[in-house]
């Protein structure tokens, strides 16, 4: 079988491309990450320009091709090369992955803010109303009641994110980053050699795979006390 | 500015409209044939038969955890050799030919759609309250009649929410095609960054053209949901 | 062979049983619903009675015995399905109500009614129109014809529900539990319009809990007492004079 025949030969490059996908998707995740929260909370009651902002700006990302997005920002900088050279940014725009994590990092942000946005305006309000009475200040009540809770109601949604932002990541393949797409892309246009692809579809999803089990792990982790009465 | 845009040989307006053009054929060429897929699709994952069941389940188990764009190559190449080795059989003398990227384009782009759309679709066959079911058996409607008169019409209020965020991404993933060889907005935009070196301004305005699609297309599926909704009280 | 069906037996249920998995919710139940009869059956929750109601028109389907509607008799065993069309034919002949309503959202009042006659017996629409209009005006909803479900109260709904068992033109018509999920004030309005249609002859069978309308407007009550017969007769005879304790323990702990 071609399949398996291949598979020695183009498994260390292949893996070598994995690596990078990780790697991207991690940066542009955890970015997001940290940059959602103090964006939901302005989101959700933020004053109005704040939320008019965001809005404008989720709307945008929504909205467009994540391709157009890397284009704008990997090509397009090319625009501003002399401005970004006295800024001393040049260096940073000409790796394309560098523009890869960063606009994956603002397209996932988008996302995540929206997904965690909701999350924070399902928490009940007796609870936090409970954490007023007992004299809590409001970051306290953010960091104890407000996040925790909107974190676990949005946790699967942030997990669904964080895959699609996987298999979007193989788009930074067409401006030149070796992740596991380009990795592939770049054996099958030396051999023609077709079950490259399969081979490359097998680890995309063994990577799905992995992330959703280590994902349903932690959500167990956070939702312990929401066990069943009778085991507690 | 304003010339960059003009319509005519010096500016490239009419390129990136023709562009536009090729992105919107392919959006609603892709939409039918993706539902209809879609459809089937969802048939299999409800069906009684647990072999049918597994297809479609692993259907789209596998294409949503696929990249788009790795469905888009494996279609564009496998048809492509495939095409060639039927023809190279048949008229061996001649060379090699490109399968039509616009047809590989609808196909591969509708194979990942059916997939989010037969989760769709299997979520709102299960969303129909069963009181509505019931009360077609009881004045002795067929099953026929009860999927065509009850089912099918709640369906869409059901599914109708979920089909206008995969048109959206339907309309967005229409740029992977650029990448093979079709003249899409995408392209149009990068032959002219190619000839006037200006990339950020001419990426830009095809994002804002992007931007622009979906919010028209957001405001329209507003209007249906609202018509599908009809009858329902507001929350 | 089938018995013979009476001319005027409307309804012949015989030796009705039904297993959910090893349990036996139905262990043998008949019923002979004759000409304007006003049967109720009443039970406690449990006892099988919408099951019952159900079996009748092949909600459920029967583990075994036999129904007999219109002429057509059905007989099960070892709860296989039977002739689809044959079913589907047969429910036509009898109407049926529910407790949810569980009319269309998808479409107006009037179109609820009308469904049935134009989709099923294929009747010319405008001449079901007429239908729907008269009928609707009769459970005195006719200005409401064009409203969807959600915007009619409880009480309305349930009326068009009735409006739309009676466009089917059934040779009875089946009530499960008709004014359970009516808000208590609602409930009168639902009760008047079943009691104007006993007195206009029209052969019904109801599982209620409204001991009033089982004991004032029905011809005959049959009590269910974990899925077997308690208890059967004429309802002044069985309200005054009890033959089962479990009979008599059950309208004690209603009134």
């Amino acid at each position: 079988m071609a399949f398996l025949d291949t598979l020695a030969t183009n498994l260390p490059k292949l893996l070598d491309g994995t690596a990078t996908t990780l790697a991207l998707t991690g940066l542009g995740a955890a970015i997001a990450a940290a940059a959602s929260p103090g964006l939901a909370l302005l989101r959700a009651n933020g004053p109005l320009p704040a939320q008019l902002a965001l809005r404008a700006y989720i709307s945008f990302v929504r909205g467009t091709p994540l391709l157009a997005q890397l284009f704008l920002v990997f090509y397009g900088s090319g625009q501003f090369r002399a401005e970004l050279t006295t800024l001393g940014l040049w260096g940073f725009f000409r790796d394309p992955f560098n523009c890869a994590v960063l606009v994956f990092a603002v397209n996932s942000c988008a996302y995540q803010t929206e997904i965690l946005r909701g999350g924070i305006q399902a928490v009940p309000l007796g609870e936090v109303e409970a954490a007023r009475a007992v004299g809590m200040s409001r970051p306290t009540i953010l960091r104890r009641v407000v996040f925790p809770h909107a974190y676990r109601i949005a946790w699967p949604a942030l997990g669904n994110e964080i895959i699609l932002l996987m298999k979007a990541s193989a788009l930074a393949s067409i401006v030149t980053v070796f992740d596991l797409m380009g990795r592939t892309r770049q054996i099958f246009s030396r051999s023609f050699e077709f079950s490259v692809y399969f081979q490359a579809a097998v680890l995309y999803l063994i990577i799905t795979a992995c992330f959703v089990y280590l994902w349903r792990f932690a959500e167990r982790r956070l939702s312990r006390h929401m066990a069943a009465p009778g085991r507690a | 500015m304003m010339e960059l845009f003009s319509y005519g040989p010096l500016g490239w307006g009419d390129e990136i409209l023709a562009g536009l053009w090729v992105t919107m054929r392919l959006a609603l060429t892709t939409l039918p044939v993706g539902l209809l897929l879609g459809f089937a699709v969802a048939a299999l994952s409800l069906s009684h038969i647990p072999a049918l069941r597994a297809i479609g389940v692993g259907y789209t188990t596998l294409m949503r955890g696929l990249p788009e764009i790795l469905t888009l190559f494996i279609v564009y190449n496998g048809l492509g050799l495939g095409l060639n080795r039927v023809m190279a059989w048949i008229a061996p003398e001649a060379g090699p030919v490109d399968f039509p990227p616009f047809a590989a384009g609808v196909i591969a782009l509708a194979l990942v759609f059916a997939a989010f759309a037969a989760e769709v679709l299997r979520g709102a066959f299960q969303a129909v309250p069963e009181g509505q079911i019931l009360a077609g058996r009881a004045i002795g409607m067929s099953a026929r009649k009860i999927f065509w008169r009850i089912k099918l019409p709640l369906l869409w209020r059901y599914a109708l929410p979920g089909m206008g965020n995969l048109w959206l991404n339907l309309l967005k993933d229409t740029a992977l095609v650029s990448v093979i060889a079709l003249d899409d907005l995408m392209r149009a935009t990068k032959v002219a960054v190619g000839v006037t070196k200006q990339p950020f301004t001419f990426y830009l305005v095809a994002c804002l053209i992007y931007w622009l699609m979906c919010l028209l297309s957001e405001l329209v599926l507003a209007r249906l949901e609202r018509r599908a909704n009809r009858g329902l009280r507001r929350a | 062979m089938q018995p013979q069906t009476p001319q005027d037996l409307v309804v012949h249920a015989q030796d009705i049983r039904k297993s959910f998995g090893t349990h036996e919710v139905l262990k043998g139940i008949s019923l002979q619903a004759r000409n304007h009869d006003v049967i109720s059956i009443l039970g406690a929750s449990g006892s099988g009675k919408s099951t019952f109601l159900r079996c009748l028109n092949f909600l459920e389907i029967p583990s075994s015995g036999s129904v007999a509607v219109h002429g057509e008799t059905i007989a099960f065993s070892n709860g296989r399905i039977g002739d689809q069309r044959q079913i589907e034919r047969m429910r036509q002949h009898l109407g049926m109500v529910f407790q949810q309503f569980n009319l269309w959202t998808h479409r107006t009042v009037l179109e609820n009614v009308m469904e049935g006659p134009v989709q099923v017996k294929q009747k010319p629409k405008a001449e079901a129109r007429d239908q729907a209009e008269a009928l609707l005006a009769r459970v005195g909803l006719a200005e409401r014809m064009h409203h969807y479900p959600s915007q009619l109260s409880g009480g309305q709904q349930q009326r068009v529900a009735i409006a739309r068992a009676l466009a089917m033109e059934p040779d009875a018509i089946l009530f499960d539990e008709p004014t359970s999920a009516l808000d208590p004030e609602l409930v009168g309005e639902v009760l008047k319009v079943m009691q104007d249609l006993a007195a206009e002859g029209r052969t019904m069978i109801v599982v209620t809990h409204e001991m009033a309308f089982a004991r004032e407007v029905s011809t005959e009550v049959v009590f269910l007492h974990q899925g077997l017969v308690a208890e059967q007769g004429p309802p002044e005879k069985l309200f005054n004079n009890p033959e089962s304790e479990v009979f008599a323990r059950f309208i004690s702990k209603i009134r």
